[in-house]
């Protein structure tokens, strides 16, 4: 029995640190309408910022989060203020022209870290990596436990902002009707940006906080890019509480499948769970709550 | 107050105004009217800002709009509550009224604007914690209404607020536009129901295939040959 509750609380500590990452997505599929498919590589460029800040300034990863995170926020608000925003309204062939230019952003992003930091794993080791505390017969570890309270203390900021000051229910009102907002005076071009360095910052606090029990490389970013979209679907598109269980659920599915099927096939189960969404509850966990 | 100078709109190449001119003075109650497809939710988008007019102008408290950005006519004192009123589903109706309220003006008044909008409508009081994707059809007009003067504007844009109401509503939604203007608030309404719209405004547009074709008082338009016939089916 013990083995099932260490294999439910690995599982749930990690959905927590992957929430954080797809809720950056679906914060910008809300308000863009479209899939960022650089999100992946904004969580590796992320963890790079935290890997340089540990390695060669001796900064603590949890403390990096100071600076990882405003690094991409400012990241992501020159990505679209100067590349996806400077698209739309233009004529192409390819009605899904954004997403093209989002695969192109990933690749720029990954070659740029594999030409600085080079192809080989990197790893962060802090004088915690591998230790755990042990709640009656289940072993914890302390970096995936401290992982999980910040991911969450973030999401629930993220809600309070969303919620409660003009500029977040300025993000939720433009991804419901743009041109509503409009005529509300939001600046929904300014709105675009600041989503898209919300998210690009909620990407690179994943990143983070996986750090300390995650191998990093140039290529990452591709597992990351999955699992936000499965999350995101698994969610229902654009919520972010959906975007919360989805994430948990996945944690969770991905450690069961670890432990009692196999290792290998842990990214499997992701998979087969996000077919039998689709098929079977289409709208996601959104759909849910509604009715 | 609003001028709109000789407008010429188009949709890609299809043209839908041709030189439309009308004028709100401060303090009016003008209504735009006719049939489906005359270009009134035209009028309005352009002078918002959400399309811009390829001829003439729009001139709005001696400012030229014609490149004032469509979110800057809201700061300005322009509330538009569009057609089929455009709320944010998803957000209560408390939040729907507080986003009516964005530029700082109408931000420092936004309690105040609040009680006004209950009091107006104390229906929305009512369901203030209610998804707005969750009322019903009138209820959601009250609500885009009540949005728009959370702005406290200087000009009121109504597109066809009337659309789809049972009839005693339409009568409750024109008895509080009439109040509204009687704040000094000024009002420019597109409706398509032409025998309220007449016997309430101080002066009235017609818009046929994108040409403005007639104006003047309301009461006399009532007894115009020509609206008789077409609009009022006499
Ligand atoms: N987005 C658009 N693209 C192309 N043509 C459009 C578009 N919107 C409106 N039109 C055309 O412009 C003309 C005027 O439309 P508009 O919506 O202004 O009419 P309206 O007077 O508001 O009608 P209604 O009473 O039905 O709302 C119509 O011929 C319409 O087909
Ligand atoms: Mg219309």
């Amino acid at each position: 029995m013990s083995l099932f509750w260490q294999t439910l609380i690995c599982g749930l500590l990690l959905g927590g640190m992957y929430a954080l990452i797809a809720i950056g997505m679906t914060l910008i599929m809300g308000v863009m309408k479209i899939i960022n498919l650089a999100h992946g590589a904004l969580v590796m460029v992320g963890m790079y910022v935290t890997y340089v800040c540990f390695h060669y300034w001796g900064i603590d990863p949890y403390a990096a989060l100071f600076i990882s995170m405003p690094a991409l926020f400012f990241l992501g608000c020159l990505i679209q203020k100067y590349s996806i925003n400077t698209l739309i309204g233009k004529e192409s062939i390819l009605p899904e022209n954004q997403v093209l230019l989002t695969v192109g952003i990933m690749l720029v992003l990954t070659e740029t870290m594999r030409m600085i930091f080079g192809s080989d794993y990197k790893s962060v080791h802090t004088s915690y990596t591998g230790s755990s505390f042990f709640v009656g017969d289940v072993s914890v570890s302390i970096p995936m436990a401290i992982g999980f309270v910040i991911a969450m203390v973030f999401t629930y900021a993220l809600h309070i902002f969303l919620t409660k000051s003009d500029i977040g229910r300025s993000i939720r009102a433009t991804a419901q009707d743009k041109e509503a907002a409009i005529l509300m005076g939001v600046n929904a071009n300014k709105i675009t940006i600041i989503t898209f360095g919300l998210g690009s910052a909620l990407a690179a606090g994943g990143g983070t906080l996986l750090i300390p029990i995650y191998y990093l490389f140039p290529d990452i970013g591709h597992a990351f890019v999955a699992k936000s979209f499965i999350i995101t679907i698994l969610g229902g598109m654009g919520s972010t509480m959906g975007a919360l269980f989805g994430g948990l659920t996945l944690g969770i599915a991905e450690s069961f499948g670890a432990t009692y099927i196999s290792m290998g096939l842990k990214d499997v189960v992701g998979f087969v769970i996000f077919i039998i969404v689709l098929l079977f509850l289409p709208g996601g966990f959104k759909s849910l709550t509604k009715r | 107050m609003l001028k709109v100078n000789n407008i010429d709109v188009y949709y890609g190449e299809v043209q839908a105004l041709w030189e439309a001119s009308l004028e709100v003075d401060e303090g009016e109650y003008v209504a735009l009217l006719g049939a489906n497809g005359a270009g009134k939710t035209t009028t309005l988008n352009t002078i918002s800002g959400l399309l811009r007019p390829k001829k003439g102008n729009i001139e709005f408290l001696g400012q030229d709009l014609n490149h004032v950005p469509a979110y800057k006519t809201a700061e300005m004192g322009i509330a538009h509550v569009p057609e089929a009123r455009r709320l944010f589903p998803e957000m209560t109706v408390k939040e729907n009224l507080i986003m009516g309220s964005l530029p700082q003006k109408a931000k420092n008044k936004r309690k105040e604007s609040i009680d006004w909008v209950f009091a107006l409508f104390p229906r929305l009081e009512e369901r203030q914690r209610q998804e707005a994707g969750t009322l019903s059809g009138g209820e959601q007009q009250m609500l885009a209404i009540g949005r728009g003067l959370m702005l406290k504007p200087k000009l009121l844009m109504l597109d066809e607020p009337s659309l789809g109401l049972a009839p005693f509503l339409v009568d409750e939604v024109f008895k509080i536009i009439k109040k509204v203007n009687e704040e000094g608030i000024t009002i420019l309404l597109v409706e398509q129901n032409v025998v309220h719209a007449l016997t309430s405004c101080t002066k009235a547009y017609i818009l046929e295939n994108g040409r403005i074709t007639l104006q003047g008082k309301g009461r006399d338009l009532l007894n115009n040959e020509h609206i008789k016939e077409v609009y009022l089916g006499i």
